[in-house]
């Protein structure tokens, strides 16, 4: 139950709704018990002979305007305690976004997206249960429970209501067992089924190695025995599923035997009426769901707890990427100096990065190369604060990084990251990401330079097509493209692409570097690509390998030197010939 | 993310009834379960009977003689005791009933996903291949569960209650029949408001996990690019749509589901009771009577309630049911084989004779191809990506149909042959050795039981993967996971080899691995290749020039055309393409440099 105090806070900002709720909830509660009290009166008027037009007409327009009520009331709370409930699911889901956008990327490199996103959706519905479902179950099976309880005990005999309840705990305790029992059969079933989720993903990846040794039979016969797993261990849930229903139904047979025997007893003692007997027995059956109830809440608060929990972990955790209080808002224009002695990842041993110290003076081109895995991006990811070290320092117009707001600084840079993300949106607010309002000549510009503006203008519904996972899908040069474009539109003080002309030809990275050079005139530039075409017009090209400098100079320079480069660039022209077809 | 298709009430007719269709396997079972669930009924429509039996005829007349009291408490008890165990059973059944059929829907969209050809998953993304076996399959089986089995139980105990009513009195039984169409229209009108609106709170809840999770996924470019405020703002807008229609469903369900019932369920009440307090007013009415419609009037609603409330469950089990019906109605199958015909591969002749090939019916990608392998020879596929090796190695292993030109085996006509004799003499070694949970043994045997362990020694000794696998825990009877992660890339392809050799093929097709492997399990596995080769006509796709020059033919592939053919020293001397991929791979600096300058 101690999820509901941590919930409090919630129940207090929304404390209107919460005791409205509750308290047409225990109206509801109270006129429950008018009907079975009315047929009780009836009975007795019938053996009575007491009975007149009038009188029945009285009950029955009482029991019609309890009706009526109740339907009210219980439309009401529903909105009240379920609606606030949807509400705590819209509040914690936006805090949980807006968390998301401000951890930085160490954060991302050590949980996984589908982690982040069982989070957001599986543990809220468990919260959001909890704080409707389970207050609903709390109060209502109090409130029902002790009325119905204390109707029977003071209206009709406490003795009988004592005799009749005897069984009643059997139930709660049995039901609260069966679901413990059954959550954990439900985990093993879930499990088979996620095993029969693998089976069939590893199936279709290896498909062709299926069908090349013709083990379709032998596959489907393999998979007929995993979903015989999953039908054994659905049934081993159904055994405890099955459960429910005859247990209920034995204790309150039992139960009502009882109140029947007893009852009768009393009846021909004269203690009760036969009428108040059959509104005894009408309320038992009043009493069969807050029994229930009790044992399902349990699971409800367990679960909700496990959920809000774990939320609270996410929504606790510290955003590592401080800004300084005095930092400037100032948008940064001039050199770049890297001073990195070294730089390890966050949860790592080995430095990726040792050594790079060299300046980039304003509106130079700089061009890094090297190996996979040489740490190219790192040093690009520096420049962005997507991670900072403490031995690692660089310095923007003679100020360290650091000094700058974070989105004053990133406004200074537009990037073109090695995977090329686009969102799900049409082409035009792909390319506009950063100023959705933009004038569409300016979109147009910075497709043409980025030469993707002839491809778009091609798609079906031109610049309103969507991309993305929903949309259509392009060649990664088409992405990459787009993804220039979209760095370009601002014309940044610095621009970064890392690796982003890898999937378009040869003649369309020139066209696109010389545009470049056009539209950046005194803009800095920051390429990193495996092929060295992209960047032998450089002002500078270092050549990284294990995480440090082993070259640099420019083109005409280091073609003089025997070394990584030169062996690089002449492996990569013939490489192209062969691909040219000789 | 997938469209959710509109059904039309006649299309939903069939489904369901496609989906029926699977139940006659078990009309045995079926039969048992619903002789149980009509002893089930009875027993819950036996109780008030009993208890106004005892109210009437000994308890108003104060008439209590304690031998048939006896009986009628013994009767009422063993009742309760008989449908605790047979409503047991029958829920069980019932449920068990529903696994088998989900288990066999499972198996058949399964085996029709293996006999569709490799088309078909080019153009599907294997994540929604998946969902139509798993997640859908899943949605039907909730609602053979927990729909159909509550439509039948309440359906069932709703007849009988009416029956019991027609017994105990006839006239009021008859106006009791007007509440049935009212909870008719109520169920109708919830059906028509909430499928909209229930559809629409799932379409809001899709949308804002999609963007929950592409935000997720982008959140690098989001931030470099400043645009947090932004994405929370449109995050909080999709929300706040999801909320809007979150609350619209709660209203409904408010409106229409158990207040509504509990509605009907008073307007009941007032009905039986003016109906008895009225007759009482002339003519003497049976306590017991009223206990026993009351106490009915009670169980009534439940299984109503229940119903309405597994209304969208069924729409959603439809929907995925449709889905998985598409599947199997599929018509992209593999190529055919003449499947009786007795033709066997003895010598393993391979000729290509004009083959043309295209894959989207506009480019082609093969044009043109003709070759032989004379039996035991190598014929080596080189080029750059996408010069059309790979897809010359697809045609032979059949997994696309061609039309133009022809592919001969033995001289005959590669389509004349049977599949198994296809499988059983064509053996292919993929560049990405596949290795598939299980055990080693499973992954060289491939669930061919006919395999002894003894012939599953011998291939691995044959291609020396032998030492290695001794050297595992459990040797032969290793798990692997992870498809083989655990493995070096070598050490796969030996295995791969392994599994190759264990199934004696006449025809060898190699696809080389691009991938990185340490030097010394690349002489290994050269080794072992150069073993398997020996006496087999092998096509092979070579990446690595080094390893393709005691082929008898090396044919030059680019943009899908033999652009040159010969052994390793004509085309050498030929100065061509391959020249120049060969000192690509094995010039040193000067010589390539002249081979760019020239």
């Amino acid at each position: 139950m101690r999820v509901f105090t941590d919930l409090m806070w919630f129940f207090k900002q929304e404390k209107k709704a919460y005791i409205t709720g509750i308290i047409l909830l225990l109206f509801v509660a109270v006129l429950q018990l008018v009907p079975p009290r009315i047929v009780g009166i009836f009975v007795d008027h019938i053996i009575g002979h007491t009975l007149t037009a009038e009188t029945i007409l009285f009950w029955i327009g009482v029991l019609a305007v309890c009706a009526l009520a109740m339907y009210v009331l219980r439309y009401f709370w529903r909105i009240m305690i379920f609606g606030s409930s949807v509400k705590l699911a819209r509040l914690l889901r936006n805090n949980l976004y807006h968390h998301f956008t401000k951890m930085s990327q160490a954060f991302y490199q050590k949980k996984r997206v589908g982690d982040l996103m069982a989070h957001a959706t599986n543990d809220l519905s468990a919260i959001q249960q909890t704080a409707g479902a389970g207050v609903l179950t709390l109060v209502d099976s109090l409130a029902t429970g002790g009325a119905v309880i204390i109707a029977m005990a003071a209206t009709i005999s406490w003795k009988l209501t004592l005799i009749a309840l005897i069984p009643m705990p059997l139930m709660a305790i049995l039901t609260s067992w069966y679901g413990t029992l059954l959550h954990k059969r439900f985990h093993k079933a879930q499990g088979a089924f996620s095993d029969l989720n693998d089976k069939t993903q590893e199936s279709i990846s290896g498909i062709k190695v299926i069908k090349t040794f013709g083990q379709e039979k032998e596959d489907i016969e393999d998979f007929r025995k995993q979903s015989e797993d999953v039908v054994n261990k659905n049934i081993s849930v159904a055994k405890v599923d099955a459960l429910f229903d005859p247990t209920i139904s034995i204790i309150v047979g039992v139960s009502f035997f009882l109140s029947i025997a007893f009852g009768a007893r009393f009846v021909l003692a004269g203690e009760i009426t036969i009428g108040e007997l059959v509104s005894f027995t009408t309320y038992l059956s009043l009493l069969v769901w807050p029994m229930l109830a009790f044992g399902w809440l349990f699971n409800i608060v367990e679960r909700g707890r496990a959920s809000y929990d774990r939320v609270r972990a996410l929504l606790a955790e510290k955003v590592d990427i401080q800004e300084d209080a005095d930092a400037s808002s100032e948008v940064p224009s001039g050199n770049l100096l890297y001073q990195i002695d070294s730089f390890t990842y966050p949860g790592a041993n080995v430095p990726v990065l040792k050594d790079i110290h060299f300046e980039l003076k304003k509106g130079q081109t700089l061009g890094i190369v090297g190996k996979t895995g040489a740490g190219k991006t790192t040093l690009l990811k520096l420049l962005t604060r997507e991670f900072e070290g403490e031995k690692s320092e660089i310095l923007f117009n003679n100020l360290s990084i650091k000094k700058y707001k974070l989105d004053s600084l990133r406004a200074a840079i537009g990037y073109v990251p090695q995977e090329h993300f686009l969102f799900s949106t049409t082409v035009a607010q792909n390319i506009a990401f950063t100023s959705p309002k933009i004038d569409t000549e300016r979109i147009y510009d910075a497709a043409r330079i980025s030469h993707i503006h002839e491809d778009i203008l091609q798609f079906t519904d031109g610049y309103e097509t969507v991309v993305g996972e929903r949309g259509v899908s392009l060649s990664g040069g088409q992405k990459q493209r787009i993804s220039i474009a979209r760095a370009l539109l601002m014309n940044h003080e610095v621009l970064v692409l890392d690796d982003s002309l890898s999937a378009v030809d040869a003649k369309t990275e020139e066209a696109i570097l010389s545009s470049l050079k056009e539209e950046r005139e005194n803009k800095t530039t920051i390429i990193t690509a495996h092929r060295l075409s992209a960047i032998q017009h450089a002002d500078l090209i270092i050549v990284l390998d294990g995480g440090t400098i082993i070259q640099r100079g420019t083109h005409e320079e280091l073609m003089e030197i025997e070394g990584w480069y030169k062996t690089m660039f002449l492996r990569q022209q013939l490489e192209e010939l062969v691909e040219y077809g000789g | 993310m997938e469209k959710i298709p509109v059904l039309t009430g006649k299309e939903q007719r069939n489904i369901l009834f496609r989906l029926l269709s699977y139940t006659k396997p078990h009309k045995k079972t079926i039969i048992l379960a619903f002789l149980l669930l009509l002893a089930t009924t009875a027993g819950d429509i036996l109780g008030p009977i009993l208890v106004s039996i005892f109210i009437d005829d000994y308890l108003r007349p104060q008439n209590l003689v304690a031998e048939p009291l006896i009986i009628l408490g013994t009767a009422y008890l063993g009742l309760q005791v008989m449908n605790l165990i047979v409503s047991y059973f029958q829920l069980l059944k019932f449920q068990e009933i529903a696994l088998k059929i989900i288990q066999q829907l499972r198996i058949d969209v399964f085996s029709k996903v293996q006999a569709l050809g490799l088309k078909y998953f080019d153009k599907t993304p294997a994540g929604s291949i998946v969902s139509r076996v798993t997640n859908d399959t899943e949605a039907i089986k909730d609602m053979f569960v927990s729909v159909l089995v509550t439509f039948i139980q309440g359906g069932f105990l709703l007849v009988g209650i009416f029956i019991a009513m027609f017994i105990l009195n006839v006239k009021l039984a008859l106006i009791c029949l007007i509440i049935l169409p009212l909870i008719f229209m109520i169920m109708a009108a919830y059906r028509k408001y909430s499928s909209v609106f229930y559809q629409d709170l799932r379409e809001r809840l899709s949308q804002l996990n999609a963007k929950l999770s592409e935000s997720l996924q982008g959140m690098a470019i989001i931030q470099v690019f400043k645009q947090e405020k932004r994405m929370r703002d449109e995050f909080e807008e999709i929300n706040e749509a999801h909320y809007k229609a979150g609350i619209r469903n709660i209203k409904i369900d408010g409106l229409l589901l158990r207040p509504a019932i509990d509605l009907v369920y008073a307007l009941a009440l007032i009905i039986v009771l003016s109906f008895f307090g009225f007759d009482s007013l002339n003519s003497p009415v049976e306590i017991g009577v009223i206990y026993a419609f009351v106490s009915y009037l009670d169980r009534f609603f439940e299984p109503v309630n229940n119903i309405m409330q597994r209304l969208s469950m069924y729409q959603q089990a439809i929907i995925a049911a449709s889905r998985a019906f598409k599947l199997l109605d599929e018509d992209e199958l593999a190529p055919d084989q003449s499947d009786n015909s007795s033709l066997q591969v003895t010598d393993g002749e391979i000729e290509f004779r004009n083959v043309s090939f295209s894959y989207d019916g506009k480019r082609d990608v093969l044009k043109n191809i003709s070759f032989k392998a004379k039996p035991g020879e190598t014929v080596a596929l080189v080029g750059h990506t996408g010069s059309g090796k790979s897809s010359i190695i697809n045609m032979m292993m059949r997994f696309y149909e061609f039309e133009r030109g022809d592919i001969l085996v033995d001289g005959q006509s590669i389509k004349h042959y049977g599949k198994e004799e296809l499988r059983k003499k064509l053996g292919l070694v993929l560049q990405d050795p596949f290795l598939f949970y299980g055990t080693i043994k499973d992954n060289i045997s491939l669930y061919n039981d006919g395999l002894s362990d003894e012939e599953i020694k011998k291939a691995a000794e044959f291609v020396q993967a032998h030492h290695f696998i001794q050297q595992l825990e459990d040797k032969y009877d290793h798990k692997v996971v992870e498809r083989g992660s655990t493995f070096s890339s070598g050490q796969r392809q030996l295995i791969a080899f392994a599994r190759t050799i264990a199934s004696n093929p006449k025809v060898l097709v190699l696809d080389e691995a691009t991938a990185n492997i340490d030097t010394e399990t690349e002489e290994a596995i050269q080794f072992a290749l150069n073993k398997m080769r020996k006496g087999r006509t092998t096509i092979a796709i070579a990446h690595r020039l080094s390893t393709i020059q005691d082929a008898e033919q090396i044919l030059v592939l680019h943009q899908g055309e033999i652009v040159e053919r010969g052994n390793h020293q004509e085309l050498l001397s030929q100065r061509g393409l391959y020249h120049k991929m060969y000192l690509l791979q094995n010039g040193s600096a000067e010589i390539v440099e002249d081979a760019v300058g020239t």
